[in-house]
């Protein structure tokens, strides 16, 4: 039934291969053209579980506290002092032109010249104080010693100014929206119209910090370190493009390598191309559905290529074969095109439903890498299975004769390796694997969720955004390791000494958790409030009984400092962590759940979480429980994709066992390395199995066939390996280079991906070449 | 007398209705008291109980130092203790937050409630015994009490004779016209009473707010303001070098004989409030206070700075057996290095 179909179609196809070749020119001219209008894109929301109960009470109080989406500039004088007029003029450029920025909310940008930023004292009337920054500032000696006391008298020695006064520090809020310029309202269209505003560009965002600040403002005195999100995606993308070269390295070794294998120049060049035209639809694709390239999403193409190298191999193999055998090229192309359709077809299908997979997993990166990668997967099908076949028929292939010598070698080799397949070895091939396993099972067990080293994650250690990092960490009192505790409360709950004093246990609690350096809140605060309001005296550093006097205190914070909202019904308790590693996360979580379920009331209830460690936390917790369902569905789809192309369940648990003892290798492997389980590397392990299943499929296909025919495994395997193997070995090696030169890449975590990718594609292939038969010599001992 | 005990009577168990309501069954802020924490946080007061020194401070938190370590005790209050008193090394109490009071026996190791009203809205911030019976606990706004039997009951004293004269005839008007204002009003009309110490002579010193100095020589039934020039809080006093040292608000220390006869106001490098102070076997007499300052006053009476700690309020000082001085502030308890 399925051979009829797929020989009308054959028939149908070549009778009119001049327009199918036609009508993929004119498609990849307009996906090319689609391709080249394709942006980066990074949005923060992307990154982060956004349906995760954290994330939900983070997003429900994103208005009032701004939530995560902070960056921080610190301005260093490399004189070691900042109180000279210089650094004071270069500090006023630098905030302005933060200030002015698109996308900067600007009544939350903090310097020591916004006029938020105040002193007050104790005088025995009273209090006395004003802006840090006088009205009537001069810019010379007598001026700056008049800040140098307020400084000292504001409290904001390590928050706005560093420990040793040699920098000075702006942080500013970010607003997921912005307005349209003038340009952008003409050009948009219908209900366009009414729209004012447009998704902030971060990447955009990240190169104006970089050019408007940095690039403006850093001498041989002044250095500027930045750091935030939108710095360091913008640090990503930048890094990423970096990615353009090693795609082209992976081209060239691919090509070096596909000659090698068949010896033509015309056979290195088609299967090159036509993955390439891959690439190009799938690229062309991200833009009709709406998509950007993400700086994680960057290596999908790397993959299409490789994938579709590999397929292709596959192809001109099966030409070659027909060719040798007698066969003009048409005849040969069309007799390939046939015999791969189907195994071919399968094994792209089951990558694009493993890829597919990905979308249970509530992360907007993940989903769209998901989608971007099944695209590529499943364009492939129709670039390398049928396009190459008819570019092929159009070629003229001179039957080269193998070198006997050669081709006996390399029978040998397939003779020796067809051992696999006998009982006796496979008891030992089979007790190793067990043995390697029940490692791997154990070491895979300790793998850590989340980042594992200090800064951002994405970036290696020694990047200037990292470097930045440690700069700020180290100099101010500032860690950017913080989560937030929202309490939610009854509208003016803040008046009430009760559900105040709640807040202090509970800060005083999760505070004395190993991992948490410090806290804060309106309560602990106004405390400190309320001993200003008494002469400054540390006794009377708690919260008043008297309504006025906590009024009065309370009063004092004003909603800019975050700790509370309009009405003061809502008030975040900042816990500063030592460090985001996700054992430190994990137990600070676990104790604020405690802590909370015995302090929550119908008045007031404590919620997880806000600030960059709450929004880590959702996605350690998001990635830890995807994980299981992850590998649930994607070891689904492979069984049943094998037991609908194979019809016998021993075939598809002899495809499936060795990629599932590779699956834990990998993981093992993370643990070796301290690789975390993270958005990056989680959807490694589905694209590993996507795609090392292929393996097992060509090998089995062609054995399932010669089995049923009831010939002896061992023999089976052999001529599987025949006609198979050189392409199979070849397709891991062809995998395993594209992704390795990633091993370069100035992004951590594409090195993370490339390691273990290259792990997966390589290993796989070991175990379809041995595990594979082993397991085939046990399921049929004894031929039908 | 019977009335203001009847008036406690009524506030301690108010004081005890409110304090069921606000507790969650399923939680005792008591229970979470002993934390590795308290060590660092905020510690208002240290003193010598024997050989060991006894440190008091926020959340009612009770520290013990026997061998060079803190240790914290359990204690029966959550409201933050100010002070630290010990007649000798097992007899002693500890005063704070709600007008607490909680009595030791054994140098600190267990505490007892002997009087709490968190009613009165108001700290006391001094405790004093004469003898293992007769004492006084004094607070803000004149808070004032007095007990005859150890602690067992305690009857609140006002001592009118340290009012404003402009406030003794505007409460005596109050008086005849509405009781429950005078009432009220009167509460709030005296300076806070920030410490009282014995001097040598068996008088009493106390200082306080709005250049409060006044002295008693019954044990604190009356005062005598002693005038001297200068209007700001005084937080603490000693006597060291045959004088006495008055202390408070932006760096102000006086210093004056024991007839507080001859004032002199004495220069310090810095205008930080000074808290408190503490004079070693070696004579040196060390000042104390906010942003972190501590001062050595040399027998000139010219002060150095010893450490100025940032971000810290620095507010007792004392010394161990081994000699060895500890700091106690808003960061805990230290030694200089």
């Amino acid at each position: 039934m399925l051979e009829k179909l797929v020989n009308g179609f054959e028939t149908h196809l070549f009778r009119n291969r001049m327009w199918v070749i036609l009508s993929f020119i004119l498609i990849t001219l307009f996906l090319g053209y689609q391709a080249s209008q394709l942006k980066m894109d990074a949005a923060f929301s992307k990154n982060i579980p956004l349906n995760h109960e954290y994330m939900k009470t983070y997003t429900k109080h994103q208005k009032d506290f701004g939530g995560a989406n902070r960056i921080m500039v610190s301005v260093e004088d490399t004189s070691g002092n900042i109180f000279n007029p210089e650094y004071f003029d270069t500090l006023k450029k630098v905030h302005d032109e933060l200030f002015f920025i698109p996308g900067v909310e600007r009544s939350q940008v903090k310097s020591l010249y916004s006029p938020s930023t105040r002193f007050t004292e104790v005088v025995e009337d009273g209090f006395a104080g004003g802006p840090v920054i006088p009205a009537d500032f001069r810019n010379d000696d007598y001026g700056l010693n008049v800040v140098r006391d307020n400084v000292e008298k504001a409290g904001i020695v390590g928050r706005l100014v560093s420990n040793d006064y040699s920098s000075a520090m702006l942080t500013a809020q970010l607003m997921d929206f912005v307005a349209k310029t003038d340009e952008e309202m003409a050009e948009s269209e219908g209900a366009e119209k009414d729209i004012t505003t447009k998704p902030l560009n971060t990447i955009q965002f990240a190169k104006q910090l970089e050019d408007q600040l940095r690039g403006k403002y850093e001498t041989d005195t002044i250095k500027i370190h930045i750091i935030g999100f939108a710095k360091m995606a913008g640090d990503v993308a930048e890094g990423a493009k970096g990615v353009l070269l090693f795609f082209l390295i992976a081209i060239l070794i691919t090509a070096v390598m596909v000659y090698l294998f068949s010896k033509s120049l015309i056979l290195t060049i088609l299967p090159l191309v036509c993955s390439l035209v891959a690439v190009t639809w799938q690229l062309g694709l991200l833009t009709v559905v709406g998509f950007g390239l993400d700086p994680m999403s960057i290596l999908v193409p790397f993959l299409v290529f490789a994938i579709g190298v590999s397929h292709g191999v596959q192809m001109i193999n099966a030409v070659r074969r027909r060719v040798l055998d007698g066969q003009n090229t048409k005849a040969a192309s069309a007799s390939a095109f046939r015999s791969l359709l189907v195994p071919g077809g399968v094994a792209l299908l089951s990558d694009t439903v493993g890829f597919l997979t990905l979308l249970a997993i509530d992360i907007g990166i993940i989903r769209e890498l998901a989608i971007s990668a099944s695209l590529g997967v499943a364009v492939i099908i129709l670039t390398n299975l049928i396009l190459l076949p008819l570019v092929i028929s159009y070629t003229t292939i001179k039957p080269t004769k193998e070198d006997p010598v050669k081709k006996a070698k390399i029978e040998n080799l397939w003779r020796s390796l067809s051992r696999f397949a006998t009982p006796k070895y496979a008891v030992i091939v089979l007790i190793s694997t067990a043995i390697l396993y029940g490692f791997g099972f154990q070491q895979a067990s300790n793998m850590k969720i989340g980042d594992l080293q200090g800064g951002a994650p994405a970036l290696h250690l020694d990047s200037r955004y990292n470097q930045d990092t440690f700069h700020i960490t180290d100099n101010y009192s500032i860690t950017t390791d913080y989560m937030t505790v929202i309490v939610e409360a009854k509208p003016e709950a803040c008046t009430y000494h009760s559900l105040l004093n709640e807040i202090d246990q509970f800060e005083w609690m999760v505070g004395n958790t190993p991992g948490v350096e410090s806290t804060a809140s309106l309560a602990s605060v106004s405390k400190r409030v309320n001993a200003g309001f008494n002469e400054g005296n540390p006794k009377w550093q708690v919260l008043p009984r008297t309504t006025a006097s906590l009024v009065q205190a309370v009063g004092r914070v004003p909603t800019t400092s975050g700790l509370l909202n309009g009405n003061c019904s809502v008030m975040p308790v900042f816990l500063f962590l030592k460090d985001h590693k996700a054992e430190t996360i994990e137990v600070v979580i676990a104790k604020v759940k405690q802590v909370a379920e015995q302090l929550n009331t119908d008045t007031l209830q404590f919620k997880l979480a806000s600030g960059p460690v709450g929004v880590m936390a959702a996605t350690n917790e998001a990635v830890s429980e995807a994980q299981l369902p992850m590998m649930i569905y994607v070891y689904g789809a492979v069984f049943v994709l094998c037991l609908i192309s194979f019809r016998s369940l021993k075939a598809t648990v002899a495809v499936i066992v060795p990629l599932y003892v590779v699956s834990t290798l990998a993981q093992a492997l993370m643990t070796w390395l301290d690789i975390g389980l993270a958005v990056s590397t989680l959807p490694v392990i589905a694209l590993g199995v996507g795609i090392g299943v292929d393996y097992g499929i060509y090998i089995l296909s062609t054995m399932s066939g010669k089995l049923t025919q009831g010939m002896e495994v061992q023999q089976a395997y052999f001529e599987a390996l025949v006609e198979r193997g050189s392409a199979v070995i070849f397709t891991g090696l062809t995998l395993a280079i594209g992704v390795s030169t990633w091993f370069f890449s100035a992004l951590k975590f594409q090195m993370d991906m490339g390691i273990l990718l290259t792990f997966m594609f390589l290993v796989n292939m070991l175990g379809a070449i041995i595990i594979l038969p082993a397991l085939s010599a046990i399921f049929w001992r004894k031929p039908k | 007398m019977s009335f203001r005990t009847l008036r406690n009577v009524v506030a301690i168990s108010l004081g005890c209705l409110i304090s069921t309501a606000s507790v969650n069954a399923q939680f005792d802020p008591l229970s979470v008291q002993i934390q590795p924490l308290a060590e660092s946080s905020l510690v208002l007061d240290i003193a010598k109980a024997g050989d060991s020194l006894v440190a008091v401070g926020e959340r009612g938190h009770v520290l013990v130092n026997q061998q060079q370590d803190w240790k914290q005790i359990s204690s029966p209050v959550i409201s933050q203790l100010t002070k630290v008193f010990f007649l000798n090394e097992k007899q002693g109490w500890a005063v704070g937050h709600d007008a607490t009071i909680i009595h030791t026996e054994d140098g600190g190791l267990t505490w007892q409630v002997q009087f709490q009203s968190a009613e009165v809205e108001k700290p006391l911030l001094d405790i004093l015994f004469f003898n293992e019976q007769e004492g006084i606990a004094v607070g803000a706004y004149g808070l004032f009490y007095r007990t005859a039997d150890g602690g067992n009951e305690w009857v609140q004293e006002f001592h009118e004779e340290l009012l404003f004269p402009e406030d003794v005839s505007y409460l005596a008007d109050l008086k005849a016209e509405d009781e429950a204002l005078y009432l009220s009003e009167r509460a709030a009309l005296l300076p806070h009473f920030n410490r009282v110490i014995q001097l040598s002579d068996n008088q009493l010193l106390m200082v306080g707010e709005l250049g409060l100095v006044a002295t008693s020589s019954d044990n604190g039934l009356t005062f005598t303001a002693q005038p001297f020039d200068y209007e700001g809080s005084m937080f603490s006093a000693i006597e060291a070098n045959n004088a006495v040292f008055v202390m408070g608000l932006r760096g102000h220390v006086f210093k004056t004989d024991k007839l507080f006869s001859q004032w002199q106001e004495i220069e310090l490098p810095v205008k930080s409030s000074i808290n408190n102070a503490f004079i070693t076997e070696k004579g040196t007499l060390y000042l104390v206070g906010n942003a972190g300052v501590i001062i050595e006053l040399d027998s000139n009476d010219s002060a150095n700075i010893v450490a100025r700690r940032q971000g810290e309020n620095i507010v007792a000082i004392e010394s161990d057996n081994q000699g060895q001085v500890w700091f106690a502030g808003s960061k805990g308890l230290f030694q200089l290095k």
